[in-house]
Formats: C-alpha cells, structure tokens, sequence
C-alpha cells in the first residue's frame, strides 16, 4: 500500500460514519466549539471529542490554537483527494493488466503447442 | 450526469494485447486465467467462482499476506451483459464469504454509501490483436438499491467547497 491509499483508507474510515459526516456538514457552514457540536447529537461530550478526533487524525478537521475553547474547522483537502477515487484506482488497474500481458507472454510457447483446455 | 461512463468517477483505461481476442475473453471469464493477473502484487486469488452468463453471480476472494497474518477479501456481483469475445458487463460489492452483500448497515455506515461498482470491458479484433477498454465506474445513486458512493463524497466536497467560497 502507498502512503497515498493509507490516507485516501483513513478519509474513507472517518467518513463511514453518519455522526461524523453530521460534524462535517455543520463545519462546512462555519467553525465551532466541541460544545456546538456535541448539541444536535444525543452524545456524551467524550463520545463527540472521539469523534473529532478521528476527524482529526484524517485531516479533515484542524483546532483553533487561539481560544481556550479551541473552535474546530474544516479543512476540505482530503475530500478532494476522495474526488478523485477513479483517479487513484487507476493505477491499481494499470497494475493488474500489466501483470494480464506478462502472463500472456508465460502462456504463448504453451499455445504454439496445443490450445488452452479451459 | 446521466451517463456514469463520462462521469468523473469512471476509470477509463485503452490497452492492446498481443494476443487474440477469445484469449483476452478467458483473462477475464476463466477463473484460472483470471486469478492468474487480478490480485495485486503480494496477493493471491483462492476463490474466483464465475458463472458467466446474463444473471449469473460471480465470487472472488482476494487474500493479502499482512503482519498480522493472511487476510481475505470477498467481491461478489452479477453479470450484467456477456457477449463473448465482445463486452462484458458485471457489477463489483464486497462481500463475505457466502456472497452476502456487505450493506451499508452491516459495516456501520450510513444508508447512502452502499460500495457497489460497475465493471465494462470491450473488445476488439486489430489486425490480430486485442484492443481491450475497460471502464469501471461508481453505480449513479438513481439506480435502485445502489447509490454510487464516490458520489456522496463527491457531493459533500462540492458542498464544503461552496462554502468555504462564502
């Protein structure tokens, strides 16, 4: 694995959960305090900053050093990363027929002699 | 878009192949073959069960060497075109191993990311050799029980992207 599919797999990891993207959604309208954040959510203030955490930890949401509250914001770089998925899967396909042409170049001395019995 | 082929979340990729084109066809319709070139490198394909014809189901398995041992990965999918020698169109979801559909629920993900794709391969006759495109796309949300997952993200990028314009 690259380090680029390590990120893309963490973006993807943070994303694939409904609180989180929730948390997301309102910082796409603006910073805001854990506290703001955890309102809208039937949550306990640890099981939020958790939440934050790996949002964190995948780039997606930076700390505020300036107030002791720390606002959270957006920061939208990895979602373009996950824009481009098809671009990041090509070379894995790029990959694979590059094996499909090796193998054809094993399998050609065997088909001078006789067909695939497949 | 109307058109997932065109849309941006579609791999389009043109090769040609020194080899005629019933033999590119088994690449991906014999099991043997197919397992001989799919899995990544470090990869093994145990399990690639194909039951080629409009309909049909199809189970792979992926199985990747990792410090913590060996681990497994199941794809199923149904065939959606087959005209041998020609095109072959199937579907792509993981899966376990009974080829369950893994839902979006079953991995703790809301009901909009459903991780079902689209795989189209065309070929052509040249003078002897094979000209193979292969497109593999995210299936578009409006078709039914599938939404295309890049899509979501796709949608919330271009929502946080409209308002951190503001």
């Amino acid at each position: 694995m690259t380090m680029e599919d390590d990120r893309l797999s963490e973006t993807f990891a943070a994303l694939a959960n409904s609180t989180r993207r929730a948390i997301l959604a309102r910082l796409a309208r603006g910073e805001a305090t854990v506290n703001e954040l955890a309102e809208p959510f039937e949550m306990t203030l640890p099981a939020i900053s958790k939440h934050i955490k790996a949002l964190e930890r995948a780039g997606l949401v930076v700390r505020g050093q300036r107030a002791q509250y720390r606002p959270c914001a957006l920061d939208a770089a990895p979602l373009e990363e996950v824009s481009t998925w098809a671009e990041q899967y090509r070379p894995v396909w790029e990959g694979r027929f590059d094996r499909m042409d090796d193998y054809l170049r094993r399998l050609r001395p065997q088909r001078k002699t006789g067909e695939h019995d497949g | 878009m109307a058109d997932d082929n065109d849309s941006q979340d579609a791999v389009r990729i043109e090769r040609s192949f020194d080899a005629p084109v019933d033999l590119i066809w088994q690449m991906w319709t014999d099991p043997e073959h197919f397992a001989a070139w799919y899995g990544p490198d470090g990869a093994t394909i145990p399990v690639a069960r194909m039951d080629v014809r409009v309909g049909g189901t199809r189970l792979v398995c992926m199985e990747m060497q990792t410090p913590n041992g060996p681990m497994r990965m199941w794809f199923t999918g149904g065939y959606r075109e087959v005209v041998e020698n020609e095109r072959l169109v199937y579907t792509e979801s993981m899966s376990d191993e009974n080829g369950n559909v893994m839902t979006p629920s079953d991995m703790n993900m809301p009901e909009e990311h459903p991780t079902t794709t689209e795989i189209r391969v065309e070929l052509e006759n040249v003078g002897g050799r094979t000209k193979m495109v292969m497109t593999h796309a995210g299936i578009p949300s409006d078709s039914p029980g599938a939404a295309g997952w890049t899509m979501a993200f796709d949608k919330l990028a271009v929502r946080v992207e409209a308002h951190s314009n503001l």
